[in-house]
């Protein structure tokens, strides 16, 4: 008997400690997670410092994509219409967040470090039309209001559409 | 035997017949020796070094001249210091060649990395990217990074247009010469080139417009890096993303085999649209090459104004209708005028189609007639071209006669074969009444004036007293292949050629050899079909449709071709067209059915040489299309309640196999078997051959001729040989003759947009002085009035075209099938 | 019209004499010859001229002009001093030599002076090592050697090039 209610404060002492320690679960959304470093969230198409798209559309992604959830179009580009640097550009991009596993092999195969899988993981979709997450909606917005894509350059400034990276450390 | 060697490769041994290359030997091991340069269907040049070997000889004592042995018995090898080029060595007796050892990566490391020295490696976004050998052969044999900074490499212009069809990468270019090589000694047209030297050494073209040549898409196919690539498939996609279906080319009688690639994609609104046209090896018919009009030429499909509904005409207007209610008025319509029935159907039909319509002509007790100008296709049943291999393996002891052809324009890849031979050793006489591009390759040229072709060519019997030089050439053939086409002739002048090119063949004694026979240059891919399923051209046709109270017309546009068979189908009584477009016969029609192009159905077509090759779907069915032999059978099933068994295109191969004899026995299963080819191309390793396609969707059948079975037939006797057009000495007019031009505006090619901007201009073609009669001189518009009708034409000049002649083109618009008098002004 | 045809019309017969009949593409090189010597350099219109005299493609001609680097596709200056700087004439100062030059002419290598006269530029091997710093002219009048040259001596020839200009 002395046995049983020994058992049960114990018990109880947990429950009393707990409630006096900061709680885990958090007021979503109102309040949201910081994720990890390497967290794998949705994907993200990003700029250069100088606003032009780092897609390529080279399609390498998509090749790499083990669940097929990646569709590339490439089509030509001139300076008069410049959306990234090179004579290609990405003029459809969608990704199917029903079929993506978030592996991050896309982002491994990327020769230019355009797609990257951020911290959002604020996915839900009511259709199966709205997984399908097209190009505006994937690519990071503007830095300044001044470096819209496409735009017109000044012809031959952007003729290397690979650039040199170091191996990425994160 | 005498000429067969023996050697060892990487400690295999293979026997191959002397003179082939070590690199050829290997291939024939399944071991890959890597190359850039070199090329199985063209001469070795060794500029590449990438398929450097070590080759040891047998030592030879040279005191005694014996061969020096080991200790053991075995020949003693002696290696030289150096490693040599397996492309460019011969194979010799108990030769043994070391592929893969450390000193050959070694060496192949070290050419990669010079490759790659200015290489921009821009492989993400280079349309080769993926079936590129420099990226294969980099993986396999490659550093695996570059000890060049970007800034130091050196850069070239990267978006160089070479005319429409072909953009230049300079910065890709590894020098290596096949594109150069092909066009001169291949193509020969050596309209682009090295321009610089060493390490500026780019290519470039002078001509006008820039690369100018009708095979230019086939470098793309050989060009070892992403230099080379066709504008049409510009970043269209990655080839690994594309998928593949077997056809054929639908343009000529040469029946190139091919293959589609095709993607779903967004840019065409989520439909299956083909990307490329990609060559499919198959040694007896093209080996792997297209010309340009078979390689950009099949935009047709991608039409936005194809026909989707069934059209009947009400109260003389044609609505939109059903297809229950099209076929029930069809049938009704037929029983009624069932008795004067002409089915008008051409070579752009797939043999089931032929079959069906002649089957539902027959039910009628009608007449079949053929869309086509040319004549003969009776004749090469019996004694036609039968050789197995094609005309890619002709050479010493053939004399090949071409008459009355401009094969050049009217089969591209024929000509190029033609030539091949010619270098091969075969002897070459053209018949032609002016200048063509393979005088300069032949043994004898033959001219004549137009309206005398047949006496030409029976000039040539050895026997003849005309026959002269050519005579003598014919005389001591061990083959005859004759070719004939449709050069300024008509149908009348075509029936005389064909007639004496069979007298030629007969009196040569050559028949019954499969190395000779006639082969003649049809104009659209299955006019031999069309012949083996009862079709035949008549001589006047507008007579023919003007007197038939039902007519049925499927796969040709008469009346948009000349404005006679528009006139002669008005006054049909009732009029079935089978359609894919809204074409100008189609607006006169009663009843039009919507059809499928080749490209969205399967079946199979008869080629110039009678090869039966099958074609299968590649793009999706428009909607409410059916395919021609469908359709007929639909209507013949509510005509004569026949049974609607043979739906599908196999179905009505098998029937029409069971019904022609020289088809018997043939499936669709039998035209999809293969066998090994040589040269072994068209595989994953793109770096020998090219990224043209290995065919494992079937070689097609060879039919055989009566003369090769050795069975009993006749020949019609040989034709007259009097004028058949009449003197012009004194005429006011001109005799305007129809030639042929590859790049026309038919139903087909105006599709394409690419090929759209070479289209040929209309032109007229004559003798500077006939021109200069007419005041005219060459670059000047003429005014050509035809049956009342005013056409224009910009005036070129040939001394080798006869006077008081005028050649124009067909399908540019000026209605001509057969030669006419035309009055021509300034 | 094929204006190099009508110009050169007693010329060409003198060259197709010279070559077999159906050899006309031998003539090629001393057509080029003639036209540059005239002109300075070959322009577009020039190559398919001679293309259809010899009876080859234009391209085939251009490549001769682009393969020989005594052939000029480009109009430059008058006269063009080719300095080799290959490594033994730049080990005896051939680089330096050049720069100096250059500057004196107030130009950069492979730039034509403000009077169209000369224009410098640096060249592979001239077969004169033992002589560097050493140039070649190409003008009209032919090419003339000069070995073992000053930066002062190579001004002076210049100069006495653009007095014969004037005298001419």
């Amino acid at each position: 008997m002395a046995n049983g209610v020994y058992e049960m404060m114990r018990g109880l002492w947990q429950t009393f400690r707990s409630a006096w320690t900061k709680p885990v679960t958090i007021q979503y959304p109102e309040v949201k997670r910081q994720v990890s470093k390497r967290y794998r969230g949705r994907h993200a198409l990003k700029r250069y410092a100088n606003g032009l798209e780092k897609c390529i559309g080279c399609s390498l992604c998509a090749a790499a994509c083990p669940a097929d959830a990646i569709f590339v179009e490439a089509s030509e580009q001139t300076d008069e219409n410049r959306y990234s640097p090179g004579e290609r550009y990405a003029s459809t991009y969608e990704i199917n967040y029903l079929r993506c596993i978030f592996c991050g092999l896309c982002e491994d195969a990327c020769p230019t470090e355009a797609i990257v899988l951020e911290d959002n993981y604020e996915l839900s979709f009511e259709t199966r039309e709205s997984a399908i997450y097209t190009k505006d909606m994937l690519l990071d917005a503007v830095s300044a209001p001044n470096q819209p894509t496409p735009r017109k350059v000044k012809p031959g400034s952007f003729n290397r559409s690979v650039p040199e990276m170091k191996d990425p450390v994160d | 035997m005498a000429n067969e060697i023996t050697l060892t490769i990487d400690g295999k041994q293979v026997t191959v017949p002397a003179g082939t290359l070590i690199v050829d030997a290997a291939r024939e091991l399944g071991i890959d020796i890597p190359v850039f340069c070199y090329h199985p269907k063209m001469e070795p040049v060794g500029m590449c070094r990438m398929c450097l070997v070590e080759v040891g000889r047998p030592m030879v004592d040279r005191a005694t001249n014996q061969p020096v042995m080991e200790a053991d018995g075995t020949p003693k090898l002696q290696f030289g210091p150096k490693m040599e080029t397996a492309c460019t060595t011969p194979v010799s007796a108990g030769m043994v060649v070391i592929g893969m050892s450390d000193k050959v990566k070694a060496a192949r490391n070290d050419v990669l990395e010079f490759l790659l020295t200015s290489h921009p490696l821009d492989c993400p976004i280079c349309d080769k990217g993926g079936e590129c050998p420099l990226q294969n052969l980099t993986m396999g044999f490659g550093k695996g990074s570059s000890r060049f900074e970007f800034e130091d490499k050196q850069h070239n212009q990267k978006h160089v247009p070479l005319g429409e069809l072909i953009y230049l990468d300079r910065e890709r270019c590894i020098q290596c010469g096949r594109c150069v090589r092909f066009q001169k000694d291949l193509a020969d047209d050596p309209v682009i080139g090295f321009y610089q030297r060493g390490r500026n050494l780019v290519i470039d073209t002078s001509s006008e417009p820039g690369f100018d040549s009708i095979f230019s898409g086939n470098t793309t196919d050989i060009c070892p890096v992403g230099a080379l690539t066709t504008a049409d498939f510009r970043f269209g996609a990655r080839p690994w993303e594309l998928k593949s279906a077997a056809s054929l080319c639908n343009h000529c009688a040469v029946g190139c085999n091919l293959t589609y690639n095709t993607r779903r994609e967004a840019k065409s609104d989520g439909n299956v649209v083909i990307k490329r046209a990609m060559p499919r090896q198959n040694e007896a018919v093209n080996e792997i090459w297209l010309c340009d009009k078979g390689r950009f030429g099949y935009h047709f499909a991608e039409s936005h104004q194809r026909l989707e509904k069934p059209l009947i005409r009400k109260d003389g207007e044609l609505v939109e209708s059903t297809w229950d209610e099209a076929l029930d008025m069809a049938a009704k319509e037929l029983r009624a005028y069932g008795f004067r029935f002409v089915s008008l159907a051409s070579g752009r039909l797939s043999n089931e189609d032929l079959y069906e319509i002649k089957q539902l002509t027959e039910n009628l007790h009608g007449q079949a007639c053929l869309y086509s100008p040319m004549a003969g296709g009776d004749l090469t049943p019996l004694i036609g071209y039968a050789d197995p291999q094609g005309l890619s393996r002709v050479g010493k002891g053939t004399v090949i006669v071409v008459a009355a052809s401009n094969l050049h324009q009217e089969a591209p890849i024929w000509w190029m074969q033609v030539r091949a031979a010619v270098k091969r050793g075969a002897k070459l006489i053209v018949v032609n009444a002016r200048s063509t591009r393979l005088d300069k390759f032949a043994s004898a040229v033959v001219r004549y004036r137009f309206g005398r072709e047949a006496e030409a060519v029976l000039s040539l019997v050895p026997a003849a007293e005309t026959s002269g030089e050519s005579g003598k050439i014919i005389a001591a053939a061990e083959n005859l292949v004759v070719l004939y086409g449709s050069d300024g002739i008509g149908l009348e002048g075509s029936r005389q050629v064909a007639a004496a090119s069979a007298e030629l063949l007969r009196a040569s004694n050559l028949l019954g050899k499969p190395g000779s026979g006639l082969l003649p240059v049809w104009q659209r891919a299955n006019d031999q079909g069309a012949w083996d399923t009862g079709f035949t051209p008549v001589d006047d046709l507008a007579k023919v449709v003007s007197e038939a109270d039902g007519v049925l017309i499927a796969g040709a546009d008469p009346a948009g071709d000349h404005p006679a068979y528009a006139a002669a189908l008005k006054k049909a009584k009732f009029i079935i067209v089978q359609e894919q477009f809204l074409t100008k016969t189609a607006q006169l029609a009663d009843i039009v059915f919507p059809v499928q192009s080749m490209l969205e159905r399967d079946g199979s077509y008869t080629n110039g040489t009678r090869r039966v090759q099958r074609f299968m779907p590649v793009v999706e069915k428009l909607p409410g299309t059916r395919p021609d032999y469908l359709v007929t059978a639909q209507v013949r099933q509510k005509v004569v309640h026949s049974n609607l068994e043979f739906i599908s295109a196999a179905q009505v191969f098998m029937v029409l196999a069971a019904h022609l004899p020289d088809y018997q026995n043939l499936t669709y299963a039998t035209l999809m078997e293969t066998v090994p080819q040589h040269p072994i191309l068209g595989r994953s390793d793109v770096y020998y051959g090219g990224t043209s396609f290995e065919n494992r969707q079937g070689l097609g059948v060879q039919l055989g001729t009566a003369a090769n079975r050795r069975d009993k037939y006749s020949l019609p006797a040989a034709p007259s040989t009097q004028n058949q057009l009449p003197d012009l000495e004194h005429a006011e007019e001109l005799m305007a003759v129809p030639v042929a031009e590859l790049l026309d505006t038919g139903t087909i090619t105006q599709k394409s947009v690419l090929l759209g901007k070479r289209t040929s201009t209309p032109f007229a073609l004559m003798h500077p002085k006939t021109a200069q009669q007419k005041g005219l001189a060459a670059g000047d518009k003429a005014k050509i009035s035809l049956a009342g009708v005013t056409y224009q034409a910009v005036v070129r000049v040939d001394e080798s075209v006869p006077t008081l002649h005028v050649l124009l083109p067909r399908s540019l618009g000026i209605p001509l099938d057969k030669p006419v008098l035309v009055k021509v002004i300034q | 019209m094929n204006q190099t045809a009508t110009k050169y019309a007693r010329e060409i017969e003198d060259l197709f004499a010279k070559y077999p009949a159906d050899r006309k593409q031998s003539a090629v090189m001393p057509l080029l010859h003639l036209i540059q010597r005239d002109f300075g350099f070959i322009n577009k219109q020039a190559v398919r001229d001679v293309a259809e005299i010899v009876g080859i493609t234009p391209t085939e001609v251009a490549s001769v002009v682009g393969f020989y680097t005594l052939y000029h596709d480009t109009p430059q200056g008058k006269y063009r001093f080719q300095i080799c700087n290959d490594l033994p004439c730049a080990l005896r100062g051939a680089d330096q030599f050049l720069a100096e030059l250059c500057k004196s002419l107030g130009i950069q290598p492979g730039e034509t002076t403000p009077d169209g006269m000369i224009t410098v530029e640096a060249v592979m091997c001239l077969a004169a090592c033992d002589k560097a710093p050493m140039f070649q002219v190409q003008g009209p009048q032919g090419i003339t050697y000069h070995e073992n040259q000053t930066v002062e001596g190579a001004l002076q020839l210049t100069k006495e090039l653009a007095g014969k200009e004037v005298k001419a």
